[in-house]
């Protein structure tokens, strides 16, 4: 910084605008101090600065916006105080009653909303009974109806039996084969017990020992029989329920009980069943706990299904003395 | 920015930016209506400036806003020395603060703003020149400019009035 006649207006203007360093300030003092000529100029100079005026603006407060909000606030507070006030419909007793009704809502909505599981187990358990009825009920009318089919088709085979011969077992031949060679029959039912014959007849007919004769009655009057594949356990079952079957069919026949009688099966061969009355239901025994229980393709022991049927019955009691305490 | 950083602009700058504004228009509802209108937009802006910041964005935003309001108005003639009254100076009015006062008011518009800028508020030539857009050797020049202007005045006053 070189201070001299040419400079120092510049010089004096940077030290009253506070331009300067420290240092160059001392120097600027300093040239003043060795030439007291300057020293008036500097005077000057320092006379056009402005000093501090205390002005203050009025509205500072205003512009502050967060009063502006709490004044707003407690004015609307006020005025909609007296509002609720002023209206009957909307004093404090019946606010409160609508606080209490929105609280119980919002349970049933809460319990509704976080109970879900229950509804889920609930809804499996449903499930499974239904589809177990089903099935008993399937298991029931899908037993009678093959029996009720199998009569219907050897009645129809007997009926025509020239058509269509009985083919299944050898006992199940013709009535050609039935009729003339009682002792074959016999054997043959003897061999195999599970295959039974049942001649219906109402009408008697005399059978003789000639094959003419028998087949001319065969051609005049139908001959009703009935091929039934069972276990061997409920053939004495079905053959006791065979004897309780009332007896009236239109077009009887009789036959030879020496011919025709199954010795093995103890059947009245002159008997006479109708076949309306053939259809039998199978008693299901639900406290047996061998009982095998078939649920779609899984096979579920009784006693384990019982098991967990107990389960869930004891989880949604469980749950729901829960719920109530 | 923050509610309560523009509170304390408020607090530390409103009165130095009313200054500014009432010594440059000699006009105090306009003065304050420039305030409130820098403050307000200080306020919409808030997210964006910064509160070390905020000062010098509160008398550019009100320096720009007096300018329109000058041109608009035209209350404020913009003056050069040799368009400066020279009326009687009373013994009343012989302090040297009213002789001075007297002198800026009658600096054009850029010369008094930058003796307001620099001496109420004490801003550097870099800060005055962010706030008026002008480049720091502009400030410079026109500053000094000025205060030459001012000590003329000052010392044609002194005869007279002495």
């Amino acid at each position: 910084m070189q201070l001299n006649e040419s400079t120092y207006e510049t010089i004096f203007l940077l030290y009253i605008d506070n331009e300067l360093s420290p240092k160059e300030r001392l120097e600027v003092e300093a040239f003043i101090a060795n030439n007291p000529s300057y020293a008036s100029e500097m005077e000057a100079l320092k006379g056009t600065v402005l000093s501090s005026d205390k002005i203050q603006y009025p509205f500072k407060e205003n512009l502050k916006l967060q009063d502006w909000e709490e004044d707003l606030k407690a004015t609307y507070a006020t005025i909609l105080k007296a509002y609720v006030e002023a209206i009957p419909g909307l004093s404090t007793s019946f606010k409160n009653s609508l606080k209490k009704e929105t609280a119980s809502e919002a349970i049933i909505v809460k319990s509704f909303g976080f109970n879900q599981q229950k509804f889920t187990y609930a809804a499996v358990a449903a499930c499974l009974i239904i589809f177990f009825g089903y099935q008993q009920l399937t298991k029931s009318s899908v037993s009678n109806l093959s029996k009720s089919n199998s009569i219907a088709t050897n009645l129809n085979k007997v009926l025509a039996p020239n058509i269509s011969p009985i083919t299944t077992t050898k006992s199940k031949g013709s009535s050609k084969n039935i009729v003339s060679n009682s002792s074959k029959q016999a054997r043959v039912n003897s061999i195999n017990p599970v295959t039974k014959t049942i001649q219906l007849a109402t009408t008697k007919l005399q059978v003789s020992n000639s094959t003419k004769t028998q087949r001319s009655n065969l051609l005049q009057h139908e001959s009703i029989a009935m091929v039934e594949t069972t276990p061997n356990n409920s053939v004495l079952e079905n053959q006791a329920a065979m004897k309780e079957i009332p007896r009236t069919y239109n077009n009887p026949i009789t036959m030879n009980a020496t011919q025709l009688a199954v010795s093995t099966a103890n059947i009245d061969a002159k008997s006479t069943v109708d076949e309306k009355g053939l259809t039998t239901y199978e008693v299901i025994d639900t406290e047996d706990p061998n009982r095998t229980i078939y649920i779609a393709n899984f096979e579920i022991d009784g006693n384990k299904f019982r098991g967990i049927t107990r389960r869930v019955s004891a989880f949604l009691k469980r749950n729901k003395s829960d719920k109530e305490k | 920015m923050t509610d309560k950083a523009y509170n304390e602009c408020v607090d530390n700058f409103a009165d130095g930016v009313y200054r500014f504004i009432v010594k440059n228009i000699r006009h105090t509802e306009d003065a304050q209506d420039i305030v409130q209108s820098a403050f307000e937009k200080l306020w919409v802006n808030r997210a964006q400036v910064l509160p070390e910041k905020a000062k010098s964005y509160l008398f550019t935003v009100a320096y720009h806003q007096m300018i329109d309001h000058i041109r608009k108005s035209n209350k404020m003639p913009l003056s050069d020395e040799a368009s400066i009254p020279h009326q009687p100076i009373n013994q009343a009015q012989t302090e040297l603060k009213e002789l001075l006062m007297r002198a800026v008011n009658e600096l054009n518009s850029t010369q008094k703003s930058l003796v307001l800028l620099k001496d109420y508020e004490g801003y550097s030539y870099q800060e005055i020149a962010e706030i008026m857009n002008l480049s720091e050797s502009q400030v410079k020049v026109y500053l000094h400019r000025a205060r030459i202007i001012l000590k003329n005045k000052l010392s044609a006053y002194a005869p007279t009035a002495s």
